[in-house]
């Protein structure tokens, strides 16, 4: 099918109704930058509670990273069933390494 | 193989000319592929630091050692260059080669931008503190992970350099677009793994 569209040369009005604004990407561009600043702020204002502030930049963290792999790496449109398999898989198997190599060390 | 230089006008490019062709589909999947032994290869560094970070032997720790607004202007900086390389891409699905070749060329600079700041803080804390490699397990972890971390960034940088030559020269087309979309992939993956960077080497290490 897709083939044939190469082939082909596909109409322009095709490319008009696929096109998508900037705005959705300069949202999650804003959205990371308040996540960003939010880390930041936390450390920067000194001892409040150790584990409060480990937990808030751990979730900061992850929720930037998912922004960007949904939107900026468009995880989240159609058709990226593979990709999230090896991401996750990726993921997944770093965090066995980081939580096999923490357990070894201090427990 | 299509013959491109049938396709290489802004009114027959496909919309998507990344995913016009197989190869150019197959391109993106083993791309994603290879993100995925990406994050396997930084997470077994990461791992190496979590375990030797509080290894400092004579040398500063990281609360003495780190100064924090360096570290966010280096995060906006690439934050900025991410935003810069999806816009790149918005400009490819327009089928717009001039302002493909901005966005990119903006990405590398401010990519150059984001290099030019860690070595200044890698020459900052060789030279000026003395503070190398063999200072301790904490500093070769660090300076591992970190360095990685910035190699990446300058294969990044020498990867779409390159790619804007070659849209100059071959113009847009559906054997180009596949190339510009990965490396665009590319970037914002180092940008994924600066932001646990960030995170886990300079804030948590202020933190506890």
């Amino acid at each position: 099918m897709v083939n044939q569209e190469s082939e082909g040369r596909a109409p322009v009005v095709k490319r008009r109704q696929r096109h998508e604004g900037p705005e959705k990407h300069v949202i999650a561009f804003i959205f990371s930058i308040v996540l960003t600043l939010i880390a930041f702020a936390a450390v920067a204002a000194g001892e409040v509670n150790v584990a409060f502030t480990v937990i808030l930049l751990l979730v900061m963290a992850v929720l930037q990273v998912l922004v960007q792999l949904g939107y900026w790496m468009h995880m989240k449109d159609k058709g990226h069933m593979i990709p999230i398999i090896f991401m996750a898989g990726g993921f997944f198997v770093a965090f066995l390494a980081i939580i096999a190599a923490l357990y070894w060390m201090w427990w | 193989m299509t013959t491109p230089h049938t396709l290489n006008t802004a009114e027959t490019l496909p919309p998507e000319p990344e995913k016009a062709t197989l190869e150019g589909r197959n391109k993106i999947l083993a791309f994603w592929l290879f993100l995925g032994g990406e994050a396997v290869l930084f997470g077994t560094l990461f791992a190496t630091f979590l375990t030797l970070r509080n290894q400092v032997a004579d040398g500063p720790s990281a609360k003495e050692l780190f100064h924090l607004p360096l570290t966010a202007a280096m995060t906006v900086i690439l934050l900025v260059s991410s935003l810069m390389s999806v816009f790149a891409i918005q400009a490819m699905h327009r089928g717009d080669k001039k302002k493909l070749a901005v966005w990119l060329s903006a990405t590398v600079v401010l990519g150059l931008g984001f290099l030019g700041m860690e070595i200044y803080e890698f020459a900052e804390y060789v030279i000026h503190k003395g503070y190398g490699m063999t200072t301790s397990a904490f500093s070769s972890a660090f300076y591992t992970l970190v360095g990685f971390h910035g190699a990446h960034v300058l294969f990044g940088i020498a990867w779409i350099a390159l790619l804007i030559g070659q849209l100059m020269k071959k113009g847009l087309t559906v054997v180009t677009a596949p190339k510009i979309y990965v490396a665009a992939m590319y970037w914002h993956f180092i940008d994924v793994v600066w932001v646990f960077i960030f995170t886990v080497v300079y804030l948590l290490g202020r933190v506890v």
